[in-house]
């Protein structure tokens, strides 16, 4: 009874957290520029990636396991939060052109 | 008066332990790589140590519980936030920049408070300059300055800081 009740929260926590890695994807097309996209991603996919790890987690052959599954959404986090500043800070100090796709002659 | 940085020897025995506990980790609790590990941990902890002395904020056990549940459910609202728009027809966002000045002091604390905005929902971490940090906002109608003085309370929870924060917004 606990097995089947295990087994299918850790199905609904797989599915919410692929769902969420699909949202933030469908957030790189319909917004329109860098540092709103960011927005998608880091959020989002932060999320989607807790769920899968909370889905993971009772299924860890051992204590060292279910922590080792923690570190790497914990370093995922410090990925994405470092890399995110530094995009935005880019874009920040040389700001995109309004029309990205053109090529530009001096 | 800044406090008085931790005593290096006490740094140095906590980052050892939080080392080995992470190598025990990696290596699933491998017995025949404990004794590499605890060797490699103690020179890493050696090394950082003279890299990076302890700062004048150490971390406190209750403050670091209370920012973790707090930063769980954040991220979580955060999360649905940006996904209820992104999944709405009428993309409902306005994206916009505001500058704040940080009541928490240079070091760890600005460094973690800039890093966890950009995890927080509605803002980006874009530029930190001395105490002035600009935020990318995804909705400038929200109250994005109430939830950034709430983050930064738990940050300052974190090293056991008090802060003032009746700084103004200058946009």
């Amino acid at each position: 009874m606990t097995d089947s009740l295990i087994f299918v929260s850790q199905a609904v926590l797989l599915i919410l957290g692929c769902l969420f890695f699909a949202v933030g994807t469908l957030g790189l097309f319909r917004f329109s520029d860098t540092l709103t996209r960011i927005h998608a991603l880091t959020k989002v996919d932060n999320l989607g990636l807790g769920f899968i790890v909370l889905a993971l987690l009772p299924l860890a052959p051992s204590l060292a396991g279910g922590l080792k599954t923690l570190l790497i959404w914990a370093a995922a986090l410090a990925a994405s939060a470092t890399s995110a500043h530094l995009i935005a800070r880019a874009v920040h100090v040389r700001p995109e052109p309004p029309n990205a796709g053109e090529v530009e002659h001096d | 008066m800044p406090p008085a940085p931790a005593s290096p020897l006490i740094t140095f025995l906590f980052r050892s332990t939080v080392l080995f506990v992470v190598w025990w980790a990696l290596t699933l609790g491998e017995l025949s790589g404990l004794g590499f590990g605890a060797v490699v941990s103690v020179l890493v902890a050696w090394l950082s140590v003279r890299l990076f002395p302890p700062s004048g904020f150490p971390l406190r056990p209750g403050g670091l519980l209370l920012f973790f549940g707090y930063f769980l459910s954040r991220s979580v609202v955060a999360g649905v936030d940006v996904a209820r728009r992104l999944l709405s027809p009428a993309l409902p966002v306005q994206p916009g920049e505001i500058t704040l000045t940080l009541n928490v002091p240079e070091g760890s604390p600005r460094w973690l408070l800039a890093n966890t905005l950009s995890l927080m929902p509605g803002t980006l971490s874009v530029l930190l300059e001395g105490d002035q940090l600009t935020l990318h906002c995804l909705d400038t109608r929200d109250p994005v300055e109430r939830d950034v003085r709430a983050t930064e309370r738990r940050v300052a929870g974190v090293f056991g800081l008090a802060v003032d924060d009746c700084q103004e917004a200058t946009r």
